[in-house]
C-alpha cells in the first residue's frame, strides 16, 4: 500500500477545504456575524495542517485501484471531521455528533438535518452548511484532480472510487481536462439557478444557498419548512433545476459540444425522465383533489417526485400524509435515484436498465437455453464484467441496508421509520416517513443510530465498495506496513 | 510525484492498436503532455493501459468512419497506427486522411510492404512510415559493425556517430580527468553522458572517470576508431554471426550484414520458413533447426563466432542464450528484449549489448511529434534517447535568428545538465568551443537529462 500518496492526497484535500472555508468567512463579513473568526481559526488550522502533510514527496506516485479507494473514503472521512469543526466550536451545534452527523449529510448531499430549527443558524452556519453540499455533490477529489497537477495516469483510480455510476468514463483524453470540464458544466449550471432565482425575487442569500443544496442534490433549505413558502415560480426553477442536475453530465458535455441529438438520445436519461412523468402522473391522480387547483396539484407532484428521484430531498408539501400509494411511489423512487454520472445519488437509472435487461436475458435462457445475446446499453453491448459488478453491488446494497436496519431497530422506533431512516440516508435523499417525514428531523435518534446512518450515507455516495474496502483486515495492515528494503544483488 | 506539467499545449493523437509499441507510445506520450485517445479490440488492453496512463480508450476497429469520428477525428493532429497488420494500419490511416486532416503514421513490418514503403507513403498521402524490425536491425548491425562498443547510433545523416563503451578494469582512462586525457587522445571527441550506479551525468572538464563506467561520446566514424585504438580497444567489424530465430528482423539484419561482407548463419526452427529464408538469402548459411541445443550450436561454431545474435521471439529464450553464448564463447553478443518487463534484472545481467526495439520505434514517432508541435524557429530533426530515456540526444535545425544564433557559446546562458556536442555547418562538423558561434541554417545537438524539448531555445536558462 503506497501510504505516503495517500498522505499527500488527504493533505491536498485539507488545504481545499480550508480553502472554501474562507466563503463563510466572507459572508461572516457581510452580515456581521462574530462566529466568522471560529471559521478562519479553522480554516488556517487545517491548511497547516495540510501543508504539513503535503510537506514529504512521496517517492512513488503510482496509486492502484486499492489505493484509490482508501484514499477516497479517508479523503471523505477527513473533510468531514474538518468541516464539522465550526458548527461544533461556534457552538451553533453543540453535541460533536450532531455537528459530524450534519455535515457528513451536507457532504453526502443527503440533506437530513438534526436541527429543529434551522432559521436559528447563522448566515454564516446556513451558507457553509449549504455549501457542503455544492462540494460534495461533484466530489473534492474530482475537484482536485480538476486542479492540482498530480502526474501519472493512476489518478484515474481516484475518480472511478469518488464518481457515481457502475463505470466511468473520461470526456476527454486527459483527466485533468476531464475534471475541468464537469466543474465548469456544474458552476455554470449553479450560476444559473442562482440568475434564474434572483429574477423570481428571492433574495440572493437564498437564492445561492438553495442553488447548491439543488446542485449537489442535497436538499438542505434555509427556512424551516423547506421550500413551501417560496412563490410557484421559484419552485418551478428548483424542479427543472434538479432533475437537470440528476442527469448525466455526459448529455451535457455533448450539449456543448454543440451534439444536442446525441444527447436526447442517451438512453438512461430517457428513462429517467419517463420514470419521472410517470411517477408525477401517479401521485398528480392521488392528490389532486387535496389541492386548491389543477397547477398546484401538478406543481407539488412535479416538485416531490423531482426532489426525490434526484435524491435532492426538499419538500414542498409534507407527503407524509398523503395515502399509501404516493407514499410507496415516494419510497420506491428513493431506490432508483439518478442518472450514473450526475450528483444524484441511489441505486442509479443504468443499473437497473441493466438488471432489467439481465433479467429478461435470463427468462430467454429458459425458452432457448443456449441463445447466446449480449446486454446493450446506449446502443454498445455491455461487458460481462459490468453486467457482474452491478448484480455484486445489488446484493451488497441488500445486504448493508439489512444490517443497517437491524442496528438502527435498538433505537425502537417503528418500522417504517426504521426503514425509510435507512433508505434515505444510503440513497443519499433526506427526508423519509413517520417519525422523520419532511416536517421533523434525526436530532432525536441515539447516538449510535446517528453514527450507523452516517455510516451509510457515507456507503451511499461512495457506493459502497470503497468503504468495505477500507474495513478490511488486511488493507488496514497494508496502510501501516512499510516496504522492506530489498539488499542489492552485486 | 507533484511535477508541474509544463505543458504548453499537447498535441490530440489518436493511437490505433495498444501492442508493445502502442503502450510504449502511450506511455512517453501522455508523459509529454498529449491529448492520448486509443483504440483497440480487446477491452481488456484498454482498461489496462488507461488505468495506467492519463490516455481516454475506445473500443473497437479503428479503421471504421464510425470509431475514428468517436475517438476524434475531426479536430486531432495526428493517428498512428501500430496494429499487429500492416493492411489494417494502412486502412486506418487512408480512412483518416480521408475523414480528418490530420496527419498520419503507418507501422509497416512485412519485407514485401516495406520495400514499396516510399512509394505508399507518397501514394496514400502517410506522412510517415515506420518499421520497427527494420529499425531494430539497423541498430544491430551498427554495433557489430564496431562490436567493442556497446551501442552506436548515428546523426547528422551518419556523419557523426555517437557511440556508447563500457571502461573496462585498468583501462588507461581510469581514475583520469575529462580534461587532462591529452589532446592526442581526445582530438574532435566529445564526452557526452556518463552512466554510473544508474545515475546519469553530463561529464564537464572535472569529470572524473571510473572503471566500469558507460561512457557516450559523438566523433566521425574515423575519430572514433582512432580514439578506440588509442586507449585500447578493437576497432574491426565481426567477420561472422550466428543469428537464432528467421523472424522478419532477422533477415532485415542478415540482409545487410551480407551486403557489408560479413558471414551470417540463421537459425530456424520451421522448415517453410527456412525454405523462404534460403531463396530471400542466397548467401547465408540457413540451418533448419531449434537453436536453442547446446549441441545444435556448438555444432553451429558458437566457440569461434564473432557475434552472436538470438532474435527469437520470447525475450526470455533470447536472454538464456546470451548469457550461455557468453559463458561459452568470446563473441560479441546482442540481445533483444521486446517486452522490457523487469528493467532491474536485465541490468544486472551480463547480456551484452542490449536493443529494445519498442523504443527505437517509439523515439523515431517522438521526434516526429516534438517536430510537429513546434511550429516556429527551429525542428528536431532526430531525437534519440540515452541510458534508458534518463538523457536525451536532439539533434535541431536552426531556421532562424533568436537569441541564441550569432552569440559565442560562452556568453550563453545555459541550462544546467546540458551539452552542445556538435554543430553540423552545411556537413561540416565542428565540435565547438567556447568561442564558436550557432548560425541560422546549422543542425545543433543537444545532450541533456531535461526531458521534452522541442525547440532550440529551451536549452536557455
Amino acid at each position: 500500500m503506497n501510504s505516503p500518496m495517500i498522505r499527500v492526497i488527504l493533505g491536498h484535500i485539507m488545504k481545499i477545504e480550508a480553502a472554501f472555508m474562507l466563503l463563510p468567512c466572507i459572508v461572516a463579513v457581510i452580515y456581521g456575524e462574530n462566529v466568522g473568526w471560529t471559521y478562519l481559526a479553522i480554516a488556517c488550522i487545517t491548511a497547516l495542517l495540510g501543508v504539513f502533510m503535503t510537506l514529504k514527496k512521496p517517492a512513488d506516485s503510482v496509486m492502484y485501484l486499492k489505493e484509490g479507494s482508501v484514499a477516497t473514503v479517508l479523503g471523505w472521512v477527513v473533510l468531514s471531521l474538518f468541516g464539522c469543526l465550526p458548527f461544533y466550536f461556534s457552538g451553533e451545534i453543540p453535541s460533536f455528533t450532531d455537528a459530524l452527523f450534519e455535515t457528513i449529510s451536507g457532504f453526502t448531499t443527503t440533506g437530513a438535518s438534526i436541527l429543529s430549527d434551522v432559521e436559528a443558524l447563522s448566515h454564516t452556519a446556513l451558507f457553509w452548511r449549504s455549501f457542503t453540499h455544492w462540494l460534495g455533490g461533484m466530489g473534492v477529489l474530482v475537484f482536485l484532480l480538476a486542479i492540482v497537477p498530480l502526474s501519472g495516469g493512476s489518478t484515474i483510480n481516484l475518480m472511478k472510487a469518488e464518481s457515481p455510476g457502475p463505470s466511468v468514463g473520461k470526456l476527454v483524453p486527459k483527466i485533468k481536462a476531464t475534471a475541468r470540464t464537469l466543474y465548469l458544466i456544474y458552476t455554470a449550471l449553479t450560476l444559473m439557478q442562482i440568475i434564474f432565482m434572483v429574477i423570481g425575487g428571492c433574495s440572493l442569500f437564498d437564492a445561492v444557498n438553495l442553488s447548491f443544496a439543488t446542485a449537489g442534490t442535497g436538499g438542505f433549505g434555509v427556512r424551516g419548512d423547506s421550500l413551501a413558502s417560496y412563490s410557484p415560480y421559484i419552485q418551478w426553477v428548483v424542479i427543472v433545476f434538479m432533475i437537470l442536475f440528476g442527469v448525466n453530465f455526459n448529455a451535457f458535455y455533448l450539449i456543448t459540444l454543440g451534439k444536442i441529438k446525441d444527447a436526447l438520445h442517451v438512453e438512461e436519461v430517457k428513462y429517467y425522465l419517463l420514470i419521472i412523468l410517470s411517477s408525477t402522473a401517479i401521485i398528480f391522480i392521488n392528490i389532486f383533489r387535496t389541492c386548491k387547483g389543477i397547477e398546484e396539484a401538478l406543481r407539488t407532484s412535479f416538485f416531490q417526485v423531482a426532489a426525490i428521484i434526484t435524491t435532492t430531498g426538499f419538500a414542498t408539501a409534507d407527503f407524509d400524509t398523503w395515502n399509501t400509494t404516493c407514499k410507496i411511489v415516494i419510497v420506491m423512487l428513493m431506490f432508483v435515484g439518478a442518472c450514473a454520472g450526475s450528483t444524484g445519488g441511489g441505486i442509479k437509472v443504468s443499473r437497473f436498465i441493466v438488471m432489467f435487461r439481465t433479467i429478461k436475458k435470463e427468462m430467454n435462457t429458459y425458452i432457448h437455453p443456449k441463445s447466446v445475446k449480449k446486454i446493450m446499453l446506449e446502443g454498445k453491448p455491455v461487458e460481462h464484467e459490468v453486467v457482474r459488478s452491478i448484480n455484486v453491488y445489488m446484493g451488497t446494497y441488500i445486504m448493508i441496508f439489512a444490517i443497517s436496519i437491524f442496528l438502527v431497530s435498538f433505537n425502537e422506533l417503528d418500522l417504517i421509520t426504521s426503514f425509510t431512516a435507512v433508505a434515505t440516508t444510503i440513497n443519499n435523499v433526506g427526508p423519509g416517513l413517520n417519525l422523520i417525514g419532511p416536517t421533523c428531523n434525526f436530532g432525536f435518534l441515539t447516538p449510535f443510530t446517528k453514527y450507523v446512518l452516517m455510516i451509510d450515507m457515507l456507503a451511499g455516495r461512495l457506493e459502497l465498495f470503497p468503504l468495505l474496502i477500507l474495513i478490511q483486515p488486511k488493507v488496514i495492515k497494508g496502510f501501516f506496513e512499510r516496504r522492506p528494503k530489498v539488499k542489492k544483488a552485486e | 510525484m507533484l511535477t508541474i506539467n509544463k505543458n504548453k499545449s499537447g498535441l490530440k493523437i489518436i493511437i490505433v492498436g495498444c501492442g508493445k509499441v502502442g503502450s510504449t507510445l502511450v506511455e512517453q506520450l501522455t508523459q509529454e503532455g498529449h491529448d492520448i485517445t486509443l483504440i483497440d479490440k480487446d477491452p481488456a488492453r484498454i482498461q489496462a493501459i488507461t488505468n495506467a496512463y492519463d490516455a481516454m480508450g475506445i473500443l473497437g476497429n479503428g479503421a471504421t468512419y464510425s470509431v475514428q469520428k468517436e475517438a476524434g477525428i475531426d479536430d486531432a493532429d495526428l493517428l498512428i497506427a501500430v496494429t499487429d497488420s500492416d493492411e489494417l494500419n494502412l486502412l486506418c490511416c487512408t480512412v483518416a486522411k480521408r475523414v480528418g486532416k490530420c496527419v498520419t503514421i503507418a507501422r509497416v513490418h512485412t519485407p514485401e510492404y516495406s520495400k514499396e514503403a516510399k512509394y505508399l507513403k507518397d501514394k496514400l498521402g502517410l506522412e510517415m512510415i515506420i518499421n520497427p524490425e527494420y529499425e531494430c536491425a539497423k541498430v544491430i548491425s551498427r554495433i557489430l559493425y564496431l562490436p567493442t562498443a556497446e551501442e552506436v547510433s548515428s546523426f547528422a545523416h551518419g556523419q557523426v556517430e555517437m557511440v556508447k563503451i563500457r571502461l573496462p578494469e585498468g583501462n588507461k582512462l581510469d581514475g583520469k580527468r575529462v580534461m587532462d586525457i591529452g589532446h592526442d587522445i581526445m582530438a574532435n571527441i566529445v564526452f557526452c553522458g556518463v552512466e554510473r550506479d544508474g545515475q546519469v551525468f553530463i561529464p564537464s572538464g572535472q569529470f572524473i572517470l571510473k572503471e566500469g563506467d558507460l561512457i557516450s561520446f559523438v566523433a566521425s566514424r574515423y575519430d572514433t576508431k582512432r580514439f578506440l585504438g588509442k586507449i585500447g580497444f578493437k576497432t574491426g567489424q565481426v567477420k561472422d554471426t550466428l543469428i537464432v530465430g528467421g523472424g522478419k528482423g532477422s533477415f532485415y539484419l542478415a540482409d545487410m550484414l551480407i551486403k557489408s561482407g560479413i558471414e551470417v548463419r540463421i537459425f530456424e526452427k520451421i522448415k517453410e520458413r527456412c525454405e523462404v529464408l534460403s531463396v530471400l538469402l542466397p548467401k547465408a548459411i540457413i540451418i533448419n533447426d531449434d537453436g536453442a541445443g547446446e549441441d545444435a550450436l556448438k555444432e553451429a561454431g558458437l566457440e569461434t563466432v564473432d557475434a552472436f545474435v538470438p532474435l527469437t521471439g520470447i525475450d526470455e529464450e533470447n536472454v538464456l542464450l546470451s548469457l550461455h553464448a557468453k559463458q561459452v564463447s568470446n563473441a560479441k553478443v546482442v540481445t533483444r528484449i521486446s517486452r522490457n518487463n523487469f528493467k532491474g534484472i536485465l541490468d544486472n545481467m551480463d547480456l551484452g549489448s542490449v536493443v529494445y526495439p519498442k523504443y527505437i520505434t517509439s523515439d523515431a514517432i517522438i521526434a516526429y511529434v516534438r517536430a510537429r508541435q513546434n511550429t516556429k524557429d527551429s525542428n528536431i530533426e532526430t531525437l534519440y534517447k540515452m541510458f534508458d530515456s534518463k538523457a536525451e540526444a536532439i539533434e535541431f535545425k536552426v531556421e532562424s535568428e533568436s537569441d541564441l544564433t550569432d552569440t559565442a557559446l560562452m556568453n550563453l546562458k545555459l541550462k544546467d545538465n546540458l551539452l552542445i556536442a556538435f554543430i553540423n555547418r552545411h556537413g561540416e562538423i565542428i565540435f565547438p568551443g567556447g568561442h564558436d558561434e550557432i548560425h541560422v541554417g546549422d543542425s545543433v545537438m543537444v545532450v541533456t537529462t531535461h526531458t521534452g524539448f522541442n525547440d532550440i531555445r529551451d536549452i536557455l536558462r
